[in-house]
């Protein structure tokens, strides 16, 4: 008999543009000691489906049409506040995307793992203490006794899931829900955790639901996977019928999305000739010196966030920056486009040394190299319609008349793929993969020698990924667009790279080749980077084994 | 340039559309302002006030200044449609002459501190570093003087004029709209399209000017609906210490509190004062939150 049975649930969103039918027909079987993976993009409706089990729904706007979620002899959708608490955060626990918010940033670790044994179990204090430090101690957090007392800022992001984990363990739940527990991760950490859940759940006899976007995680961990889209379950079976045989033309889609980032590229950039490079950075550090302040202990402090970088790009060559989050990446490509202070070094663009030109040059030759940011949310101006935005790119190069102007925007929207009736919207009216287009088209407009790509895809679903790399690439070939790619997916980079760089604490610990540097990685770090990657196939994800690094120092 | 075959009519419909910087914001805000009801309303009773404030001195019935103690004070009547005060003058006279004092010190007050606060706030935010530190401290050490002894300083050295208490006024309210500004500056100046911006070597007034205060709008347009009001009770304030205007001329802010002291005798001197100011306030911000929407294209969505 399983554990959890959901049929025919239902919930829709009565917003004033009308209803949106976020879950719509879900039905799905949990049996004792499994995991049901359910994948989707966003919007499709499997985080709803979670909160609509625990009665965490926003009710209004949200309101549940139908269904049944029997467990345990209770329908969660029917049951009433009382009911639902003695079940939540006990027999069934939770736990979230995001680390750094979902803990209270003013009480301490110990205070908040606590609490829980305190309002279910009824545990004495001392008895509740010697649980958290066993749970703590399961979890992989090292010390417990002495860490119980420090404050979620504390933690990394890795140890604070762990610590959700601690949390969501301690009163024994039956079923655990992640709700993509490692998607605000770096891939080493999100390996860690992955194992972690993996052991828990062999360990403790759990039920999990893991909730992702990402085939790959998925693959190793789930023994059942139901595949969402807007907000009906277009596929379901066990991991290998998923990834093997898919049926509905969804997953196949979604699929290919993933592995079509295996690809190899064709190695295009040849050096056109003349001699010299387009870029070269040499010796490039960026410090920065944490604010002091009377009460500030930390102040004075220097962080090296980019010390002694040293890379070269050719024309039409696409150049990987690859690293976790604080390898220093982003801050190197925003050093090279002169957003930050940089401490020293040479950074020449076909001979012209960036960091010595005064003001006013440097104004004059910015359109040169121009940048693409992660978020395609931030990086439009909200108050401007397409046009608006594209015009003011292009008449930076130059006064035109207003037919050659129209021209212009529109062969850009064209290089993009959008269309000529999109002019007139604001970036509010647009999805994120749109958005993205846009910013490509206004970064491109300018005609930049260089461009500067900081996590390009990284807020988008896969499917739309693929697009934009796809989009990428083709501008590549067109214009011979040199392109420094900076992201902290691997399979992004090995797709589009012609040559990458990893970074790790600041400095470049191996350039090579794309292909090379997957196939025989000569770092340390590299091997460990490479090894944590995981793979959209079950049998090889759940014999990949990651092997973790630790600098000597 | 490459031809791009897309079809005419596509081309024909966008080169209707004015590519000209900066106007499209503005049509497209009048256009969602003239369709929300209330702030129409708003404006009109705006306009309507504003009118009759103007026009005044040829379509007042009475004059606001000469006494007939005989006619004492009476209520409302059909020679005297609000009635008069203790002096016998007509309440309608009086209320329509307080109205050019009170919108002047509003408009006029409000403007001085809106051109300097938002000015002041934009460049401070927008520089940060040691400018910002200086800018910023200089707001703190104004904001340290009792203002009555600043205004009453001000009125001692330069003597009683109108116009210097409206920029007093003003001089007083920019702080706080200079400290609003920059902190919504602030957090503007994070976003990724000020970066792309600068990256696309823009000039600084120009990023301050399109990409900068057009997102801080919204808070500078409720804060300003806010100042309206307060500027013209602390003209009867300053009035009621004999700073501001004296009798026989006379305010809204100044009706009012004369119009307390008779709470009891002649309600309707404190009734209809009060009454207009009101709906003046409601009006400020029916309009102030239209605006608001109107300048946001993403509170809007057919």
């Amino acid at each position: 008999m399983s554990l959890l049975t959901v049929t025919d649930l239902r919930v829709y969103f009565h917003t004033r543009n009308g209803i949106i039918k976020a879950v719509d027909g879900v039905d799905f079987e949990l049996q004792r000691s499994t995991t049901l993976g359910i994948v989707g993009e966003s919007g499709s409706g499997k985080s709803v489906t979670c909160q609509s089990l625990l009665g965490l729904l926003p009710i209004p706007p949200a309101r549940i049409e139908s269904g049944r979620a029997m467990f345990a002899g209770t329908d969660l959708l029917q049951a009433g506040e009382q009911v639902l608490r003695k079940i939540r955060g006990h027999r069934i626990a939770m736990i979230f995307q995001d680390p750094m918010t979902s803990l209270n940033p003013y009480l301490t670790i110990g205070t908040q793992l606590l609490e829980p044994l305190h309002i279910h179990l009824h545990f004495s204090r001392k008895a509740a203490m010697t649980r958290v430090l066993q749970v703590m101690d399961e979890v992989g957090i090292a010390d417990p006794a002495r860490r119980i007392n420090c404050y979620p800022h504390e933690f990394s992001g890795g140890m604070r899931q762990r610590v959700m984990i601690a949390m969501a363990l301690l009163t024994n739940p039956e079923i655990l829900i992640a709700d993509e527990p490692t998607t605000a991760l770096d891939v080493t950490i999100q390996a860690q955790i992955l194992e972690l859940i993996k052991n828990l759940q062999a360990r403790h006899n759990l039920a999990v639901i893991f909730i992702t976007h990402d085939l790959g995680v998925i693959a190793g961990l789930a023994d059942h996977i139901l595949v969402m889209h807007r907000g009906k379950v277009v596929e379901q079976g066990s991991a290998e019928t998923i990834f093997y045989r898919p049926q509905a033309d969804y997953t196949k889609n979604l699929l290919n999305s993933v592995l079509i980032t295996a690809n190899p590229r064709k190695f295009v950039a040849q050096a056109s000739g003349n001699a010299g490079h387009l870029l070269s950075v040499e010796n490039l550090k960026t410090y920065y010196r944490l604010p002091t302040g009377f009460f500030n202990r930390a102040g004075g402090q220097i962080i090296k966030a980019v010390d002694d970088v040293t890379l070269e790009l050719q024309q039409g060559e696409i150049l990987g920056l690859v690293g976790e989050s604080g390898s220093g990446k982003s801050t190197t490509g925003r050093s090279i486009m002169r957003l930050t202070q940089v401490t020293s070094g040479v950074i020449r663009l076909q001979g012209v040394d960036l960091l010595t030109l005064e003001r006013r040059k440097l104004r004059t030759i910015r359109p040169e190299i121009q940048m693409i940011f992660q978020n395609p949310y931030a990086s439009l101006n909200p108050r401007l319609t397409i046009q608006d935005t594209l015009a003011e790119a292009i008449l930076i190069k130059g006064k035109l008349t207003t037919a050659d102007l129209q021209n212009q925007i529109l062969q850009l929207l064209q290089d993009v793929g959008l269309d000529a009736s999109h002019l007139r919207k604001y970036p509010h009216e647009f999805s994120g993969g749109q958005r993205q287009r846009i910013a490509i088209a206004r970064a491109i407009a300018l005609r930049p020698k260089l461009l500067i790509a900081d996590e390009p895809v990284s807020s988008l679903d896969v499917t739309i990924r693929a697009q934009i790399l796809r989009l990428l690439r083709e501008l590549n070939d067109k214009y011979a667009l040199s392109m420094l790619f900076i992201s902290h997916d691997l399979s992004v980079i090995r797709y589009i790279t012609d040559r990458t760089a990893v970074m790790y604490r600041g400095k470049i610990v191996e350039l090579a080749d794309t292909e090379t540097l997957f196939q025989s990685p000569q770092h340390p770090y590299t091997q460990a980077l490479l090894s944590a990657i995981p793979v959209p196939d079950p049998v090889k994800e759940r014999q990949r084994r990651f092997m973790p690094y630790s600098p000597k120092s | 340039m490459q031809q791009t075959g897309e079809n005419p009519t596509i081309e024909s419909a966008v080169s209707q559309a004015t590519p000209e910087s900066g106007t499209s914001l503005w049509q497209d805000a009048w256009l969602r302002l003239a369709s929300n009801k209330l702030a129409m309303t708003g404006l009109c009773i705006l306009v309507i006030i504003g009118l009759i404030a103007v026009l005044t001195p040829w379509i007042a019935p009475y004059s606001y200044s000469d006494q007939n103690l005989e006619l004492g004070a009476i209520p409302p009547s059909t020679s005297h449609w609000l009635g008069t005060d203790t002096f016998g003058r007509d309440l309608l006279t009086r209320i329509m002459y307080g109205s050019r004092i009170s919108l002047m010190v509003g408009l006029l007050a409000t403007a001085v501190a809106l051109t300097i606060g938002v000015f002041w706030g934009t460049v401070s935010g927008y520089l940060g570093g040691r400018a910002d530190a200086v800018m910023m401290r200089s707001v703190d050490i104004l904001y340290a003087l009792p203002f009555t002894i600043f205004i009453i300083l001000l009125m001692v050295v330069f003597g009683r004029n109108l116009f210097l208490l409206f920029l007093a006024i003003g001089a007083i309210e920019w702080l706080t709209m200079a400290r609003i500004v920059r902190g919504e500056v602030l957090s503007i100046r994070q976003q990724e399209y000020i970066e792309a911006a600068i990256a696309m070597g823009l000039s600084k007034p120009r990023i301050i000017f399109r990409h900068v205060l057009p997102n801080i709008l919204g808070v500078v347009i409720v804060y300003t609906t806010l100042t309206i009001p307060n500027v013209i009770l602390l003209e009867s304030f300053l009035s009621f210490l004999g700073l501001g205007v004296q009798p026989p001329q006379s305010s809204w802010g100044l009706l009012i509190s004369s119009g307390v002291e008779t709470m009891e005798e002649y309600p309707w001197l404190l009734f209809f004062p009060a009454a207009i100011l009101s709906a003046t306030l409601f009006a400020l911000n029916f309009l102030g939150d239209g605006l608001r929407d109107a300048l946001d294209p993403r509170a809007y969505r057919d």
